[in-house]
């Protein structure tokens, strides 16, 4: 096996030991989407573009799991790597130099996936998965969107000095991205200023662009330009940061 | 006889803000053998080692590491280095025998047989975080020496190991030795620099202090024996014969206690002579000078300027003097 194939099979075994992953972005989604997803009923309402409350959390909270990848599990992750000199010894060990960053990006990816599948999983029996009206632009903004927040997540690892700055800053743009863009109330019950703040945000975007051709609501072309913008941009960032 | 050279480094500089590290440092490392890099801490060691493995990009100066440049040609020259580094770290939940599958390149030792030599065969199955400072040590010396590398940079490698683990190391690296692997150790202990290193260079402030074998450092550095004994009334005779003997420096008395001190040569002189003279004192005691006595007056002495330092050929190596 090459040293990037070794380098994703440890990450991968790393990934599913780390309390954080089992955490933040396995649990976490899947428990707030159950209790959210249950508190506005199933019956369509205006706040929710006409749709069942539900089906609306179901398809929001899959763009959860990919905040919760890219904005905290990568950052601690790589920012403690950083921390403790373990890059270090990668580089001295001879990985080729865009090794780790192509091995984050991946485990990142198929970390995501799995929770997706995860949460999709337990949402069918519970609140039954919404019909998608337009699948081809769902997939293409949750792939795009994976690979944007990863590669957000992989920057902030190479940017934050420790791994417990990177956990507080990661928090910090989790939590208001999650409440405001993705598993909070919907748009049209928050106030002015509050959507105003909330529309721009990355995880708006692309919750927007996977909700909205998902159940109907719209195409949400804009917002799936603007992640995939996001996607090559932080991507470009990312890898040129994590070389090592 | 020319020796080929490993490692070369002329003129090395590397400061981080206003503060030199490193300084206009000049370094050979010959083909096949242990090399020891010393000095006190922030003497600029572990930045010389690390421009060496392409770690640091200096901010001047030449290397050539194995024949390429460590900063343009790294992905080449990496491959063929088994690096210990100070101050690094595996991920916590990396178990050791997933370290060592991370770490072996295709045509690797066999990383068991490793493990076993280096008593970690019962922690296989243990994650990095559970295991102790020197069991740590250990799995990164193994990791350095799986690939079988022509070069190995070890940086404070027995720190944390108790005595017989270090013996053990000590084995290890002399087999590397034995097997003609050149090794360039990174130590604060002369013990172990006395013990492995053909060659010692010494720095102070980032430049070459002096360098040489251990012998001919202990010989320029710490050239003085003291033999001890008790006699409370010698004969005058006595005293006179050892003050004229090869090599004494100085005979002091002292309540009864009298002190020679001299060359090595000494010692085996004010032997002859006391035995000559009577029953040899049962509190005889002999004071050899050491690697460490020569890194102390070395370390704590006036900065050798250029010239003060007896130069052979053996040694025109290390910091512009």
């Amino acid at each position: 096996m090459n040293a990037m194939g070794r380098l994703i099979k440890a990450e991968m075994k790393l990934m599913v030991r780390d309390p954080l992953v089992l955490t933040f972005v396995f649990a976490f989604p899947i428990v707030t989407m159950l209790i959210i997803g249950g508190a506005f009923g199933t019956t369509p309402t205006p706040a929710f573009e006409n749709t069942n409350p539900s089906h609306w959390y179901v398809a929001s909270y899959l763009t959860v799991t990919i905040a919760a990848g890219g904005l905290v599990m990568l950052p601690v992750h790589l920012a403690s790597y950083r921390e403790r000199g373990v890059l270090r010894r990668f580089t001295a060990a001879g990985f080729p130099r865009w090794s780790f960053a192509i091995a984050q990006l991946i485990v990142g990816l198929v970390t995501v996936t799995v929770a997706c599948a995860l949460l999709l999983a337990v949402a069918a029996p519970v609140y039954g998965i919404p019909a998608l009206h337009g699948a081809w632009r769902v997939v293409a903004a949750l792939v795009l969107g994976a690979v944007a927040f990863v590669s957000i997540g992989v920057l902030l690892g190479t940017l934050l000095p420790s791994a417990r700055s990177a956990q507080a800053v990661g928090l910090l743009i989790f939590f208001p991205s999650f409440l405001l863009g993705a598993g909070g109330p919907p748009p049209h019950v928050m106030g002015h200023m509050v959507k105003t703040i909330a529309g721009p945000l990355p995880l708006t975007q692309l919750t927007d662009a996977v909700r909205d051709p998902w159940l109907g609501i719209g195409q949400a072309t804009g917002s799936l330009l603007v992640v995939a913008a996001l996607a090559v941009a932080a991507t470009a960032v990312a890898a040129r940061r994590a070389a090592l | 006889m020319v020796k080929s050279n490993v490692v070369t480094v002329r003129g090395l500089r590397k400061a981080y803000g206003t503060r030199v590290v490193v300084d206009d440092l000049d370094l050979d490392v010959h083909a096949g053998e242990i090399l020891g890099l010393t000095g006190a801490n922030g003497a600029g060691k572990t930045t010389t080692v690390e421009c060496i493995q392409g770690l640091r990009r200096p901010d001047s100066g030449t290397l050539s590491v194995l024949g390429f440049d460590p900063v343009t040609q790294a992905a080449r020259m990496r491959p063929l280095l088994g690096s210990q580094l100070q101050d690094s770290a595996l991920p916590d939940r990396l178990r050791v025998t997933e370290a060592v599958e991370l770490f072996a390149r295709q045509h690797a030792r066999d990383g068991g047989e490793l493990l076993d030599r280096f008593g970690l065969a019962a922690r296989r199955k243990s994650a990095f975080s559970s295991l102790s400072g020197g069991e740590r040590q250990r799995l990164f010396l193994v990791l350095a020496l799986l690939n079988q590398p022509r070069l190995v940079i070890l940086d404070e490698l027995t720190q944390g190991l108790d005595p017989a683990a270090r013996r053990n190391v000590w084995d290890a690296i002399r087999q590397l030795h034995a097997d003609g692997t050149t090794v360039l150790l990174v130590t604060h202990e002369m013990v172990e620099a006395e013990a492995l290193c053909d060659r010692i260079v010494v720095l102070r402030d980032g430049r070459v202090l002096d360098s040489g074998t251990p012998a001919e450092l202990v010989a320029r550095h710490a050239n003085v024996a003291m033999v001890h004994f008790t006699w409370p009334d010698p004969p005058s005779a006595l005293l006179a014969e050892m003050r004229v003997l090869d090599g004494v420096r100085d005979v002091k008395r002292s309540a009864g206690r009298i002190t020679v001190e001299g060359s090595r040569a000494t010692i085996a002189h004010v032997g002859a002579v006391l035995v000559r003279y009577g029953p040899v004192p049962a509190d005889l005691d002999v004071q050899v000078p050491s690697l460490d006595d020569a890194m102390l007056t070395l370390l704590n002495g006036t900065p050798a300027k250029a010239g003060t330092v007896p130069v052979t050929d053996e040694q025109l190596i290390g910091g512009r003097r």
